[in-house]
């Protein structure tokens, strides 16, 4: 049961990730792109939490936590300079 | 599983670096080297280096953008592109 689970959620969380690169290759604008590298930041702390499960070291987790309270800098270091030039 | 989605995050490494050097816009470039190391920091945690992981998540994707995006602020004089 626990394996179905998790094969269902690789698989989704691969195609999540197909959709967020394709997204990002054909984004004519920036902010687009903005949103998707946003998505894929969410993607990757999915399956850093997944790996943990999967391998068994909780330790993964503090990456997971780290990664969750420090990706948005980036977005809005972008959001700021479209806005008004950092 | 994990074989696959390794393969498909190496190929979003190779594929980010390429855009950021082909891309016309130069915010879309540091945006796309952003990219590139979000996915080698997955990566790193796929080969049980977490603390590698943790480094290059708060420095490589969250302190470099902010510091080009300062550097091309300070540069370029407000016209972009």
């Amino acid at each position: 049961m626990v394996d179905i689970v998790l094969d269902i959620a690789f698989v989704l969380i691969f195609l999540g990730m197909v959709f967020g690169i394709i997204r990002f290759v054909i984004g004519p604008e920036i902010v687009d792109r903005v949103v998707a590298i946003d998505l894929l930041t969410i993607i990757a702390i999915a399956v850093i939490a997944l790996l943990a499960h999967v391998a068994d070291r909780f330790i993964y987790l503090d990456v997971a936590l780290v990664y969750g309270l420090l990706s948005f800098l980036g977005v809005l270091a972008v959001a700021r300079y479209l806005e008004k030039g950092f | 599983m994990i074989v696959l989605l390794t393969i498909l995050l190496c190929a979003g490494i190779l594929i980010s670096g390429l855009l950021a050097v082909l891309l016309d816009n130069i915010i879309s470039a540091v945006i796309s080297s952003g990219l590139a190391s979000l996915f080698a920091s997955v990566v790193y945690v796929v080969l049980a280096a977490p603390d590698v992981a943790m480094t290059e998540a708060s420095i490589g994707s969250g302190l470099s953008t902010m510091i080009f995006l300062y550097a091309i602020r300070k540069t370029r004089n407000g016209n972009e592109s």
